[in-house]
């Protein structure tokens, strides 16, 4: 068998080993050690000692102990432990722990209630307010935390049930808090595209600048989709009870949106501007972020030791699972390439003849259809360094292909068979809400990812305009 | 078995918890470089490379706590299918062949690596305040270990749910929000210390602040 034939076999055999549920981290990290060996295997290295043991007429045991070391006489371990330490000494993974210990903080600083009734009474005069209070609030919030499956959750046991109350349609109020809290990870601070830096090399600032209007573009169009379905189907979200809310006067009004809705606006501002406009490095930003999240905790006194305690333990846990599929994919991804796998793949994509835009639907059709069954993490870090050597075959700008992609994994969240926030809000949905229900109200919002998608191919300064204007060229 | 078990989950858990606090000293750290720098005109030689330092000890040491508490992904969309006899026979296997190769290749090459550093008190080269990184090379090492040891506990996992087609209970912990609202349903936002505290729409009379 030819090393190019191993490296595919690799791959195969990666793939089955997934499929079998084992954690990934260690199978990479077993596959790239297992593979690796054979790929760097010398014989020279492994048996002259050896040899000259045996040509001294040395004893057994010696004989043993120069076996030995020569059997672990190979590069493979020398590149693995390199390929562990420099994920260990990465800075720009740095960011993650810091941007997941502020997400924990704010998750638990007890805010999105406040800001959903403040928001649905602020949006009171606008058809399906209460979807339009629970776009925001979800958006605003996945922004801050990044955490999908908690935003998810939390705007099911507060917003749906208030919606299902003012008798909207379980489709239509259930697909604006699927698609919603999915929004976390795009719009910028987010972790997938610090994870998406680090695994292409494109610069987290650029990626950030240039996720930014494509992610507010996809943010507005959920929100004109809400506003337009519901004044033309009234039924779907009927107008909200004034009565209510009628006591509240501006002035209060404005009070709560101060003690609510501006200070996450501000945090988060703060946070991307410091980024954007060179203040900060990433990471800088993420500690300042973080400290600002633990001040607005205290400010709402929610923070205690208890809670403290738990945001930490739970952004180390999440920091782990990250890190240790990076350990595991730049090995293996070091052997894969060493392998010539990368050749196989760049001459079977040759050898397809494609055109640019071919090359690219081909490629977020297969991140589209790894989205069904994986996470994000697993694709970005796993699947799609496999995509970026093909880039410049095709003059396709990494940058470009990674907001692409950031959009593109909306999907992955919203698509059955492995629907995270369907399943997220059916755990908690009252019982006579479907799971079928759910599907086809988070619908509509995927034809809206593909349809962002189109407008960002076709009109590329959505990308490009605030990262040139900002950085240069 | 039981008592083993629940000796790994307390060792993990314990350097897993005790090095997550790196992540409150990195926030204040660094926090403290951006003030230094932009109130004081100071900035630090050493915020830097205690960034990457504190992040960097602090996943790899909690690897065995993430392994115990379940918390490394997989792609389990056929793996939840079967019955966990079936998902305990498949793992037994797979953590022979794709576990403990990988965990000990990590243990021996981080020795030789860190040793090697060691041996003359390497220095890190982005600053000139000479910080020293053999401490955190030999991390490597430590968190290999510890791996180890969680690793053998997870074998026995698989073993337990083989003979009682049943996983045996994870120590109870910290879970993320929607794993516990999940479980308790909304009920955990009203009563549980744990979730937040909610004002309901319907409290908004009040301005939206608790009566």
């Amino acid at each position: 068998m030819t090393d190019p034939q191993v490296a595919i076999l690799m791959l195969g055999l990666f793939i089955f080993i997934i499929m079998l549920g084992f954690p990934i981290a260690f199978t990479l990290m077993a596959m790239g050690i297992g593979f690796g060996y054979y790929a760097y295997f010398d014989a020279g290295r492994m048996w002259r000692p050896y040899e000259r043991a045996v040509e001294q007429g040395a004893d057994s045991w010696t004989l043993f102990e120069t076996w030995i070391s020569g059997f672990f006489n190979n590069r493979i371990f020398d590149l693995f432990v390199n390929q562990t330490y420099s994920v260990m000494a990465n800075d720009v993974l740095t960011a993650i722990p810091l941007f997941l210990f502020m997400g924990y903080v704010i998750e638990r600083a007890n805010i999105v209630d406040r800001l959903f009734s403040t928001l649905s009474i602020a949006a009171r005069r606008l058809p399906g307010s209460m979807a339009v209070a629970a776009l925001i609030t979800c958006a605003l919030f996945a922004t801050a935390t990044g955490i999908v499956g908690a935003v998810v959750t939390l705007m099911g046991l507060l917003a749906f049930p208030a919606m299902l109350k003012a008798r909207y349609d379980e489709r239509f109020a259930s697909g604006v808090i699927c698609a919603g809290g999915t929004l976390g990870i795009l719009i910028p601070p987010s972790i997938m595209l610090i994870v998406y830096a680090a695994s292409s090399g494109t610069s987290i600032v650029r990626l950030y600048a240039g996720a930014l209007i494509p992610g507010f573009m996809l943010a507005g169009l959920y929100l004109v989709y809400i506003i337009v379905r519901a004044t033309l189907n009234p039924s779907l979200a009927p107008k909200a009870d004034l009565s209510e809310s009628e006591g509240i006067t501006r002035g209060q009004l404005a009070w709560m949106l101060l003690t609510s809705f501006f200070p996450l606006a501000v945090l988060i501002l703060a946070v991307l501007g410091a980024i954007l406009f060179g203040l900060a490095t990433p990471s800088e930003a993420a500690a300042i972020g973080a400290l600002g999240g633990l001040v607005l905790a205290f400010a709402y006194r929610a923070m205690t030791w208890k809670r403290l305690q738990e945001s930490v333990y739970l952004s180390v846990r999440t920091t782990a699972m990250v890190c240790w599929l990076f350990v595991g994919s730049w090995t293996f991804a070091s052997v894969f390439s060493y392998l010539g796998g990368e050749h196989v793949v760049r001459d079977f994509v040759v050898g397809m003849d494609l055109t640019p835009l071919q090359f690219l639907l081909l490629a977020q059709l297969i991140i589209f259809l790894l989205g069904w069954p994986l996470e994000w993490s697993e694709i970005i870090i796993i699947f799609v360094p496999i995509f970026l050597p093909l880039l410049p075959l095709f003059n396709v700008d990494p940058l470009f292909f990674g907001i692409l992609i950031a959009l593109n994994l909306q999907t992955s969240f919203l698509t059955p068979p492995m629907a995270m926030s369907a399943y997220y809000l059916k755990g908690i949905a009252p019982p006579h809400v479907r799971l079928t229900q759910i599907f086809a109200g988070s619908l509509p919002y995927v034809a809206m990812v593909f349809l962002s998608m189109i407008l960002v191919y076709n009109i590329p300064g959505l990308v490009y305009w605030l990262p040139e204007m900002i950085y240069g060229r | 078995m039981e008592r083993y078990i629940l000796f790994a989950d307390t060792v993990s858990a314990w350097f897993g918890k005790v090095f997550a606090w790196c992540v409150m000293l990195m926030t204040l750290g660094i926090g403290y470089e951006v003030v230094a720098r932009y109130f004081f005109h100071a900035p630090t030689p050493w915020a830097f490379d205690f960034g990457y330092m504190m992040y960097g000890t602090m996943f790899m040491m909690a690897g065995a706590y993430t392994l115990s508490r379940e918390g490394h992904v997989r792609g389990d969309f056929v793996y939840r299918l079967w019955t966990p006899r079936t998902q305990a026979r498949v793992e037994f296997v797979l953590y022979f062949l794709f576990f403990f190769p990988g965990v000990l290749a990590l243990i021996f090459s981080g020795w030789r690596y860190a040793s090697r550093s060691w041996s003359y008190w390497e220095v890190s080269s982005n600053s000139p305040a000479g910080i020293p990184i053999y401490q955190l090379k030999s991390i490597i090492v430590v968190a290999g270990v510890l791996l180890f040891i969680q690793g053998i506990a997870q074998v026995m996992r698989c073993i337990i749910a083989m003979r009682d087609n049943e996983w045996p209970k994870p120590a109870s912990d910290v879970e993320e929000m929607e794993k516990i609202l999940q479980e308790q349903g909304g009920g955990a936002l009203e009563h549980s210390a744990e979730a937040i505290d909610v004002v309901l729409p319907s409290d908004n009379q009040n301005g939206g602040r608790r009566p």
